[in-house]
């Protein structure tokens, strides 16, 4: 028995060590962030940041056009998830509910486009863009990011409806639901988890973006937030108090909504484990 | 489409096997319906991936240089990107080094996420809540803000870990800049990857050990199996489909990476962690030879490609249940 106990113990000392080891990083964001403007350089470190202070915030804030690079990334993640959910859920429908001539081929160009190296498309998206003058437009950036996601909304809706028994909606049409009722009453309820998934990923896609903003948008008023941090440190020396209070602010948003859907997250994982 | 922020997937694209469809609508004419359903997407896909993929293969037959960029006018010069990449001396360092790169960046994630869903699945449920939550806000976090906070954890000066390698005696670290040593700098980059890629992979290889029956391990220790032969015996073969996923996955993930090394080395110092995705965006970009960047960029194309072609033809036979 001692034995057992022993081993239990020591388990758990090496789960604390790596809970500790990886929440490191964002304490020390967090930590740093809070921290007065004075606290920040010091060449011993200082591990609480009492007394709490705001001033790293505000300087974060207080950036010149802090509000339009804001703006710009609710904009463009705002309509890449709207619009690349409402095309997958189009596209989902015809692959699950119709046959058609040229089927197969199109779920199978949707698993090779996958596998394609996104930063490689950048040269010719840049040149394209260019060429048609949309470098610099938010749409130009909103059509690149749909189509990023779309392969995998696709995929992931599609896994969704193939489980959705086509009898449920036969059964509404020949009781004289339309069409458009049968997909809002009965097929968009009964997906909503794939929904969600879909939106998750479309939204982290978006907002995580650094690279295509960075090569696409090259007017200052047109940075999206990840944009603006990369560019942070200026001739005249880091502000590093204001820039991780930035990356902390661009980043709260993304992990409050992970702890949210923690539970549904880690079920969803076990789901597609017991899938695959 | 892999982009670079793919780690955030959170259902693995494996096609489900119970995906033959049913004989929908039959007896009836074929109808133009699902073609109209299909006409975005395929039409924004032809757009943001089709055209610019043929494209970038017509780029990277011409001189596309600064000159034609105002013109709009380049001019083809046949294979000569291709040559002058083929005769170029960096070319196979790169792509050593982007192999080696990607490689342990994708050993060390699944030898590290193994371990740590081991970890998960030995321990009781309060300390495997502890460590799902320190997994997720890991992996949550943007990867331009999680690589900005870590040029502030190594930051030479006022870095923390300066101060906590000097205080604890395992040197003197202060002034100590991480960035200008080849090596170091490669290890501060696989810090922050697998930092970030282990909670994917350890929850989801979590997820595959809880599925296995609790049966399969007691009579193995009925049969007196030693805790080793247990893991090579039941884990490790019901573990295979789902290592396999999330291996390849890590593979391509580690291939792409980009952010973490464009915005803490810019590839170097020197080129000493330029990968092949930094060298094609530094010709097309940087030195603005868009057309040299294109033949490299294909060359990565193809690279991963091969590297992943088992897998995609696999996918595919898969999908024959389509």
């Amino acid at each position: 028995m001692k034995n057992k106990t022993t081993r239990r113990a020591a388990l758990n000392t090496v789960a604390i060590a790596f809970c500790a080891l990886w929440l490191f990083p964002v304490y020390w964001m967090v930590n740093t962030a809070f921290k007065p403007y004075g606290d920040i350089l010091t060449t011993t470190p200082r591990f609480l940041p009492f007394p709490l202070s705001l001033d790293n915030f505000r300087s974060a804030i207080g950036k010149p056009l802090f509000g339009t690079y804001l703006w710009n990334s609710l904009i463009v993640t705002g309509v890449a998830v709207v619009v690349s959910l409402l095309i997958a859920v189009l596209a989902a429908t015809a692959v699950t509910r119709f046959r058609f001539a040229g089927r197969r081929a199109v779920l199978i160009g949707i698993l090779v486009v996958q596998m394609i190296p996104g930063p490689a498309l950048l040269i010719p998206l840049f040149l394209s863009l260019k060429s048609l003058g949309m470098l610099n437009t938010l749409v130009g950036l909103c059509l690149t990011y749909v189509g990023f996601v779309l392969p995998f909304a696709i995929w992931t809706l599609r896994g969704f409806m193939v489980g959705i028994p086509v009898e449920l909606e036969e059964a509404a049409m020949v009781d004289g639901a339309s069409r458009a009722t049968v997909i809002r009453r009965i097929l968009l309820p009964l997906i909503t988890p794939g929904i969600i998934a879909t939106s998750v990923f479309a939204f982290i896609t978006a907002w995580n973006d650094y690279v295509y903003a960075y090569v696409l948008m090259k007017d200052q008023s047109k940075y999206t937030l990840p944009v603006w941090l990369g560019t942070f440190s200026t001739s005249t020396g880091t502000d590093y108090g204001g820039l991780i209070a930035g990356s902390a602010l661009f980043s709260a948003p993304v992990i409050i909504f992970f702890m949210i859907i923690q539970r549904r997250l880690v079920a969803g994982m076990t789901a597609g484990a017991v899938k695959g | 489409m892999s982009m670079v922020h793919a780690k955030h997937r959170t259902v693995p694209s494996v096609p489900p096997d119970s995906s033959a469809p049913r004989k929908v609508r039959r007896g009836r004419r074929p109808s133009a319906l699902p073609y109209a359903l299909l006409v975005p997407a395929l039409l924004v896909l032809a757009l943001v991936v089709g055209y610019p993929l043929v494209r970038l293969g017509v780029i990277s037959t011409q001189g596309y240089g600064l000159r034609a960029l105002f013109t709009g006018r380049p001019e083809s010069v046949g294979a000569a990107n291709y040559q002058e990449l083929w005769l170029n001396p960096a070319l196979v360092s790169t792509l050593v080094r982007t192999l080696v790169f990607a490689g342990s960046l994708a050993a060390g994630t699944l030898l590290i996420g193994l371990a740590v869903a081991h970890l998960m699945a030995a321990v009781g449920p309060r300390m495997r809540t502890a460590v799902t939550l320190s997994l997720i806000s890991a992996w949550a976090m943007p990867n331009v803000a999680s690589t900005l906070v870590w040029q502030w954890l190594f930051q030479p000066t006022y870095g923390v870990v300066n101060w906590l390698l000097t205080a604890v005696g395992i040197g003197d670290y202060q002034q100590h800049s991480w960035f200008s040593d080849p090596n170091e700098a490669f290890a501060v980059i696989w810090l922050l990857v697998v930092w970030q890629a282990v909670p994917f992979v350890a929850l989801t290889l979590y997820a595959g050990i809880s599925q296995i029956p609790r049966e399969y391990y007691e009579a193995a220790a009925c049969d007196g199996a030693n805790a080793l032969q247990r893991l090579r015996v039941i884990t490790f073969p019901c573990l295979r489909p789902i290592l396999l996923l999330v291996g390849i996955l890590s593979v391509i993930w580690d291939f792409n990476v980009f952010n973490q090394i464009w915005l803490l080395t810019g590839g170097g110092p020197g080129d000493a962690t330029t990968t092949i995705g930094i060298w094609s965006f530094q010709r097309a970009f940087a030195a603005q030879d868009y057309g040299q960047g294109a033949a490299i960029a294909i060359a990565s194309v193809l690279l991963l490609m091969t590297m992943t072609g088992y897998y995609v033809r696999r996918l595919i036979r898969a999908g024959e249940a389509l």
